[in-house]
């Protein structure tokens, strides 16, 4: 029996310079090699364009695509390359969810107990 | 008599308080730091974009390894520079 897809997140972050349409390709098409190798879109959510904090390839924007899939494990390695190969694809990072992951995706998705952001109350240091 | 040249245990000054302070994370019942959440992230962070030891924020070991992880995270995907503020 073969092993349950295992639950992933995807971040890649696009040229700037590709128009509306050739976004949308790219969006569309990542989403369609994931579901043509056995995977499952949960969710694709577009952050849009966005200042970057560093330039990468000379670019002080990208474009931000967080993707939540299921795939088999083999898969992975594979689509990782694939993305990397991509000229388009700035930066990519998969990250793989475990029960803890899953539980905060779950959170964050429904709205539903989603914990006030705590602030730390940063100690000066005194001089010992 | 022996002179003492070891540094003794300091003990605190009488009436002095103790500072204690309990990890902001454990206190919110935050189960897992996501790296998205840069505005969280970057309270963290001093000006240079450097994390803040544990000594200062009061996070717990448990989260400042979490916090750790999701700083790199955050900063490979530049949403956190790596260095900010550079002065030469």
């Amino acid at each position: 029996m073969p092993a349950p897809n295992g639950m992933y997140e995807l971040m890649y972050i696009l040229n700037p310079v590709l128009n509306a349409e050739q976004t949308k390709d790219i969006v569309a098409r990542v989403s369609t090699y994931i579901t043509e190798n056995g995977g499952e879109i949960v969710e694709v959510v577009e952050m849009g364009s966005q200042r970057l904090a560093y330039p990468l390839e000379k670019k002080r924007n990208g474009y931000y695509v967080n993707v939540f899939f299921r795939a088999p494990g083999a898969f992975i390695a594979r689509f990782d390359r694939a993305l990397r190969i991509n000229e388009d694809v700035l930066r990519h990072l998969i990250l793989r969810y475990d029960a803890k992951m899953e539980r905060h995706y779950e959170r964050v998705r429904t709205g539903e107990g989603v914990k006030p952001i705590p602030a730390p109350t940063i100690v000066e240091e005194t001089e010992g | 008599m022996a002179e003492i040249t070891e540094p003794i245990a300091r003990q605190a000054a009488p009436g002095a308080k103790r500072i204690k302070q309990q990890c902001p994370f454990v206190k919110a019942g935050v189960e897992y730091i996501d790296y998205k959440d840069v505005e969280t992230l970057k309270r963290y962070l001093n000006d240079q974009g450097k994390l803040f030891p544990r000594r200062l924020t009061g996070v717990s070991a448990k989260f400042q390894r979490q916090l750790t992880l999701a700083v790199k995270r955050a900063r490979l995907v530049a949403l956190l520079p790596y260095v900010a503020n550079d002065v030469k």
